[in-house]
Parts: C-alpha cells; sequence; structure tokens
C-alpha cells in the first residue's frame, strides 16, 4: 500500500514525513522498502526543517556508504552544510557520519573544516566527529588537519573537547610518538573533570563526566604504555582518579576498571599497582557477576605486571571456573590463559578442552582451538604429550582447526626429536593410538588425515597387524567420508608406501584386496590428482621391489629433498640436443625484443 | 646418493620460544595488557603495542528488542546486511531470554562483546568490540534509557514506537561513529526539541 502512495505524483508533503516513517518500520521489521529509498532522497532535498531531518534520518538508515544513491545526497549535504539554520547544518553533519565514504570525502572536506570554526558548538562538536570519520576512512585526507584536532581539544566547550578526545584517540592509537608532548594537557583535564570543574550538567548521577574519565584514561594508557617518562606524569591523577571513583556506585565502578587497565598498561607504578590490586580484590569476590567478570579481566591484565596478586584469588577464580554463567566461565579461561606457564600448562588445557567440548559458538571454538596450539607448542613437557592433546583437540574440534596445525603435528611425527630410540618408541605409540582411534566409527577429517598419514609412513611399527590389515582399515577410514578428495588421495599413498614397506621387508608384496579396489576406483577419476596417484601406484607395483622401495622410501618424511639447480643429472641429454641444432633458451625479455625488433623491420618495409 | 639430512623445526616446549613475547590470542593481539617486555625498536613499533592492547573502542550497533523478539528500535553503527540483521537480532535475544537475572550482563557472540540491560519487557542490547569498557557500556544502557526517560515522562514501549525518530535522533545526538560523544541530557534533548515541527497554527 505504501508503494503506491508513494508512487502517485501529488505526493502530499505533511504525510511524506510520516510514511517514511512508516517505511523504516517496515525495514525494522525485517521487510524490504527498497523501493521508497528514493523518496528519502528526494525528501532531504525540501526546505521544512522536520521534513528534512527524517529524511536524513531514514536515508543514514535504509543507505550504507556503498549504496549507488549515495552520490545523490552529496550535493543536498553540500548546499545544507552553508544553510544559515545550524540545524540544518547539524543535520547535514550527522548524515556524513554515517554516510560518507573514501570517494564522497572531498566534496564534503573543505566546508566540514571550515565549521570547526562555526559560533554553535553544536557544530563545532558534530565537525570535529565529521572529521573522525574521515580519518577512519582514509587518514591521509585530514593529515593536515592533526593540528586543527588538538585545538579542538581547548574549545571552551566541554563537548566539542569530547568530540577533539574521540578524533585524538585514534591518532595516537595510529601513533603515539608525535602526541606525547599531549600528555599534560590530559592529565589537566582529567584533574579538572575529577574536581568538579565541568557545568553540573554534566554530570552523572553525581559523578562528573564518566564517560570523558574514560576516554581519557584510555588515551592515557595508549600514550603511557612501556613509556617511562610520560607515566611518571600520570601517576598521580590515576591515583586521584581511582580515590575519587571508588565508593561512587556503578559508574564509579565503571572508572576504576577504566583505572586498573590503564595502570596495567603504562610504566609500572608499585604504589598504583598496590591500590589497583586492592579494587580488583573487591570486584573478584563481589556477589555480582558483572563485577566479578570485570574483576577476571583486570586480573588477566595485573598477573602479567605481578604474578603474586593472582594467587590470592585462587579460591574464587576455580569458583569462576565452574559458575553456571557462560560468560564467567569463558573470562576465567582468557585469565588462565593468560597465566600459563610450563608448570601449569597441562591443567590449563585440560580445563579448555572441556570448555571446547560444550562450546557451540563458532567464533568462540576456533579461538579456544587455536589458542590450545599454542599453549601445546610453547609449554609442552613431553612430545608425547603434546601429540596426544592435539589428537584430542583434532578429535573434538576438528572443524575448525587450521590446516596449519595439522601439518605441524605431522611434521613433528616425521622428523622426530633426534634421539633415534626416543622417536621409535614415539612413533610407535603414535601409530597404537591412532590404530585404536579408527575403531571409532566418525572421526573428523582432520584427525583422519594425520591418522592416515602417520600409519602410512610408520604402520609397519605394529606389532599384530600385518600391512594387508592396516591398508583395509585405512580403506574403511576414508570410506566414512566421502566429500573428502584428498583424503582418499592420501589413502592411496599410505597403502602404496605400507605396500613399499612389507616388500621392502620381505613381507606379502603388493597391495590389500580393498586398496587396490580403491586404487582402480580412482583411475578414471574426475580429480587429476587422484587419478594420478592411481595410474602412479598401478604402475609401481608391477616394478621390481628396489624401485618401489626407492620411490616411497620408508621414514623419509623429514628428509630434504636436494633439488640440484645446476642439473648435472640431465647435463649430457642437454649437450646431445644441442649437437642436433635445437635452439637454446632465450629470457622472457629476450624474446619480447626479438619480437619488437622483428614488427619494427616489418613497418619499415611497408 | 646424496646424504640423509633431517629438518627440525617443530618442537614443542622448546626453550626457542621463550625469546617469543607474550601470548597472543587468535587475531593476534595480545591477552591482556602487559606491554612491558615487548621489546619495542624502532619508529612505529608503538603503534603496534597500542593498538594490540587497546584496540578500536566502538559501539557496533544499539537494539532495543521485546521479549517476544520484535524489533523496536535499530540503530547500526557499521554496515550489516538487511538479511543478517534479523538474524542478528534474533539470536540476541533468545540469549539474553535464556541467562537469569543473576547473569552477568555481558555475553560473547560472535567474537564481539554483547552487553544487555533488561527494562520490563525491552531488552536493551549494544554490541561493541572487544577492548571496549564493559562496565562503562552498562552504565551507558542506562543513560540512554535515562534520556529517553526524560523525553518522554516514564517512557515505556509505545512511546518509542510511536515516537521512533524522536528515539533515533537521541541515540544519534549521543553516539557518533561508534564513540559514545554526548551524554549531557540538557544538550540532547535541547537540540532534540529543535527538530519537533512547529505547533499547529
Amino acid at each position: 500500500m505504501l508503494r503506491t502512495i508513494l508512487a502517485s505524483p501529488k505526493l502530499d508533503k505533511d504525510k511524506l514525513k510520516e510514511y517514511l516513517i512508516r517505511l523504516m518500520y517496515v525495514e525494522m521489521l525485517g521487510h524490504d522498502a527498497s523501493f521508497g529509498y528514493i523518496h528519502a532522497v528526494k525528501a532531504t532535498t525540501e526546505h521544512d526543517l522536520a521534513l528534512k531531518r527524517v529524511a536524513y534520518l531514514a536515508t543514514a538508515q535504509f543507505l550504507d556508504e556503498h549504496h549507488d544513491l549515495i552520490i545523490l545526497i552529496v550535493n543536498t549535504v553540500q548546499q545544507d552544510l552553508k544553510d544559515d539554520n545550524y540545524l540544518v547544518v547539524c543535520a547535514a553533519l550527522t548524515t556524513i557520519c554515517r554516510l560518507v565514504n573514501e570517494d564522497t570525502i572531498p566534496a564534503v572536506l573543505p566546508q566540514v573544516t571550515e565549521l570547526l570554526n562555526h559560533p554553535k558548538e553544536h557544530v563545532r562538536k558534530k565537525a570535529v566527529m565529521a572529521l573522525h570519520r574521515f580519518h577512519r576512512r582514509a587518514p591521509a585526507s585530514v593529515e593536515h588537519l592533526h593540528g586543527k584536532f588538538r585545538q579542538m581539544l581547548c574549545d571552551k566547550d566541554p563537548s566539542v573537547m569530547s568530540a577533539a578526545l574521540c578524533a585524538l584517540y585514534d591518532l595516537i592509537v595510529d601513533d603515539p610518538k608525535p602526541h606525547k608532548n599531549l600528555v599534560p594537557s590530559f592529565v589537566s583535564i582529567l584533574k579538572q573533570i575529577v574536581e568538579h570543574r565541568l557545568p553540573k550538567a554534566y554530570d552523572y548521577h553525581r559523578v562528573p563526566a564518566p564517560f570523558l574519565q574514560v576516554k581519557l584514561l584510555k588515551i592515557l594508557a595508549a600514550l603511557g604504555a612501556a613509556d617511562k617518562a610520560a607515566s611518571e606524569e600520570m601517576y598521580s591523577v590515576l591515583s586521584t582518579c581511582l580515590k575519587k571513583a571508588e565508593n561512587s556506585g556503578n559508574v564509579g565502578n565503571a572508572i576504576v576498571y577504566e583505572c586498573v587497565r590503564t595502570a596495567s598498561t603504562i610504566y609500572p607504578s608499585a604504589a598504583l599497582l598496590e591500590h589497583c590490586a586492592a579494587a580488583v580484590s573487591r570486584f573478584v569476590s563481589s556477589p555480582s557477576n558483572n563485577l566479578k567478570y570485570v574483576g577476571l579481566e583486570s586480573l588477566s591484565g595485573i598477573v602479567n605486571v605481578n604474578p603474586a596478586h593472582a594467587a590470592e584469588h585462587q579460591m574464587a577464580v576455580v569458583d569462576c571456573l565452574t559458575d553456571p554463567d557462560e560468560s564467567l566461565r569463558k573470562k576465567t579461561l582468557d585469565l588462565m590463559y593468560a597465566m600459563t606457564k610450563s608448570h601449569n600448562v597441562e591443567v590449563i588445557v585440560e580445563k579448555m578442552l572441556a570448555f571446547l567440548a560444550d562450546a557451540q559458538d563458532a567464533h568462540l571454538r576456533e579461538e579456544t582451538v587455536t589458542r590450545i596450539g599454542t599453549l601445546a607448542e610453547r609449554y609442552a613437557p613431553s612430545t608425547q604429550w603434546f601429540i596426544e592433546t592435539m589428537n584430542e583437540v583434532f578429535a573434538i574440534g576438528g572443524d575448525v582447526v587450521k590446516p596449519r596445525a595439522i601439518n605441524n603435528l605431522m611434521r613433528l611425527i616425521g622428523e622426530g626429536s633426534g634421539d633415534d630410540d626416543a622417536d621409535a618408541s614415539l612413533r610407535a605409540d603414535a601409530a597404537r593410538a591412532y590404530a585404536e582411534l579408527l575403531r571409532k566409527p566418525k572421526l573428523p577429517k582432520a584427525l583422519l588425515e594425520v591418522i592416515v598419514w602417520t600409519l602410512g609412513e610408520y604402520g609397519g611399527l605394529l606389532t599384530g597387524k600385518s600391512n594387508l590389515e592396516v591398508m583395509d582399515m585405512l580403506c574403511d577410514a576414508a570410506e566414512t567420508q566421502p566429500e573428502a578428495r584428498a583424503l582418499a588421495a592420501q589413502t592411496m599413498t599410505a597403502c602404496a608406501k605400507l605396500a613399499a614397506q612389507a616388500t621392502a621387508s620381505g613381507g606379502a608384496p603388493g597391495l590389500s584386496e580393498k586398496a587396490s579396489r580403491l586404487v582402480e576406483r580412482n583411475l578414471n577419476s574426475e580429480d587429476v590428482d587422484k587419478s594420478q596417484r592411481a595410474r602412479e601406484i598401478v604402475h609401481l607395483m608391477r616394478e621390481d621391489a628396489s624401485v618401489v622401495a626407492a620411490a616411497l622410501p620408508r621414514d623419509a618424511g623429514g628428509e630434504d629433498v636436494d633439488v640440484d639447480a645446476a642439473t648435472t643429472s640431465i647435463e649430457a641429454y642437454v649437450n646431445r640436443a644441442r649437437q642436433r641444432g635445437a635452439a637454446e633458451y632465450r629470457t622472457e625479455s629476450e624474446r619480447a625484443r626479438e619480437s619488437e625488433r622483428a614488427r619494427e623491420s616489418e613497418r619499415a618495409r611497408e | 646418493r646424496t646424504a640423509v639430512r633431517r629438518r627440525r623445526t617443530l618442537r614443542p616446549g622448546s626453550k626457542a620460544f621463550e625469546g617469543a613475547k607474550d601470548i597472543r590470542d587468535s587475531r593476534g593481539r595480545a591477552s591482556g595488557f602487559g606491554a612491558l617486555d615487548l621489546g619495542l625498536n624502532g619508529r612505529g613499533s608503538g603503534r603496534v603495542v597500542v593498538e594490540r592492547i587497546l584496540g578500536e573502542m566502538t559501539v557496533r550497533f544499539v537494539l532495543l528488542v521485546n521479549k517476544q523478539g520484535q524489533t523496536r528500535l535499530a540503530h547500526y553503527n557499521e554496515i550489516v546486511p538487511k538479511a543478517e540483521r534479523r538474524q542478528i537480532e534474533g539470536e540476541m535475544v533468545r540469549k539474553c531470554l535464556t541467562r537469569s537475572d543473576k547473569q552477568c550482563s555481558i555475553v560473547e557472540h560472535r567474537g564481539m562483546k554483547v552487553i544487555y540491560r533488561r527494562y520490563a519487557s525491552l531488552f536493551f542490547i549494544v554490541g561493541v568490540d572487544e577492548h571496549e569498557n564493559e562496565l562503562a557500556v552498562h552504565e551507558f544502557i542506562h543513560c540512554v534509557v535515562e534520556t529517553l526517560d526524560r523525553h518522554f515522562g516514564n517512557v515505556c514501549e509505545l512511546d518509542i514506537m510511536f515516537h521512533l525518530e524522536k528515539a533515533h535522533y537521541i541515540l544519534e545526538e549521543m553516539v557518533m561513529n561508534g564513540q559514545i560523544v554526548e551524554t549531557n541530557k540538557s544538550i540532547i534533548l535541547g537540540q532534540t526539541v529543535m527538530y519537533d515541527p512547529p505547533p499547529e497554527k
């Protein structure tokens, strides 16, 4: 119905506002209202302030910066930025903040820059935020304006200063060095805020400008990180801030939390950290789950600076580990990840594996899997433990494991640690463990890849099973994952290796029944890799035992393959060809020059 | 025949890693805030340290969804395709509904932090980046509610439904570019009323 109304030529302006709002509703409820976008764009040109404002809002809701219709509003926005009515200017600036993209920045940049000097503080504030947006989208476009941001920091209106803080934070995070000289300014501003020198209207529940305080604390953290001189200028104001914020209710706690984060980021000060540790104790032992969460998060920060603090809260932390609240459990794991060292890695990884088994969110799983991998690599007490852990990880989280982890594990088994006896027993253990695992009906693909490769190389070490039986097991396993192409190819190669080993040690030659059938099926496979392997194997099996052994050497996964760059082995062949008159190789540039010369001589002849 | 040489590249638990910097999480960011032994050298490495510790502070979206899963207000600061929005909003509400009052108001979902607060039948849901101050955002939600309250006088779900554009104006004053810019209620509301149509003659 809206569609027909909007399509009619005599659209009532008064009602248009209502219709645009209804369009927004329609979209919010999940239906498509794209027929109405153009009306919103057209309405931005109206003079009626209320209608214009709604039109801008609707446009911002409907479109995003990559939409085609953006070019249509650029002109309107440019006009409106110059309007006498500051409210129109504000509306235009707000829309810029939501819709401008890299291409449209140059169109509005000069005007916005001028607006930094507008008499109305609301306009100045929004102009700063618009420039902030430009910086986020195309930092080069506002490089010349960094000085302006600093100027706006000193604007007499606190809201404008607040906007300047946002912009400066981004600049500082990108590169703190040029802004280190601002540390005294920030310290002074924070001090003034904490001493209630801002107008009362900026108070929130009797706490002066808490969000500004948090922002300033973040900026100070960015400037003080790993910089002793800068940090020393901050200790006093941080202390004051902390003291004033305690016992100020929830908002105060937010400020305390930020103070603790800042204190653990900048160059450490023992006194300040003591103070923070006390605050963190309060959080962790609080009955409120929110405060516990925040306490755990700040503990992660402090623990890196002074591990002793973590010890006091061991009981509370352990309790959180089994809390029914999933967020708390995740936070505790974060903390433990930060605290892992060689002596506690086994316990922590065990807990993480348990968490992984329960976790549903794909992102969480991926993060946990990567973390376990990192911890295992770094702090593993023994290679044996590492392999067992990785097996478990692949079993539980096989769907989100990265290929690199799979390759790492295979390389590890193949390369060994240099001690031949330990290696041999390790590989035998691995082979046995994998053979056991193969009994399970369905394993994740990642794990299967590792198993197939390992058993291919070292299946011969399995006592009690002949190579033929191992081959059969592998083929059965490959069947459980019919879509995994790489797996089938690897299984064939593994079977071939086993066959080679059997022949070399005098056992029964050739592939088992199932293996032969697998190879035959893939002889004419559409997948080039599979068919190539299948054919190679068929030919190889007909060759002499020594050839087979050379082609598929035993236990050579860790050996380097020497590439003879001088190609001496085919030198004789090349010489014979030269004698017969074959042309020498010419590089690409030589060939290009020759064809140029040929073309020029053609043209000359014409 | 060439001699056999073995490469040894991986050694779990070896001291080789001890020289490495602090533990990075899956996104390469330092977990926690210890910046001390990161061995900074040369220009520009300052940025690497700081960015990995502090990251962007961004409010990604602000949603008002009622218990039945109907969205009453959706203010997105980043580009999210329309189809995905419905999905996210539904997932958020379901997650919030399954949590008890005692449990914390912070959830991790799809790699970002989501802070929610329940007011009668409405859920205020704010999605932020990992490194944002969760308690501050929690209070920000309350600040928004108080501002709406002051404007509408005891705000309820119907007020927002009938004056959707007002609610948006208020939010647009408070959050720009995903940053919390303005929390001074007089300023916010002073500006918002200016866009009211003039009274009927």
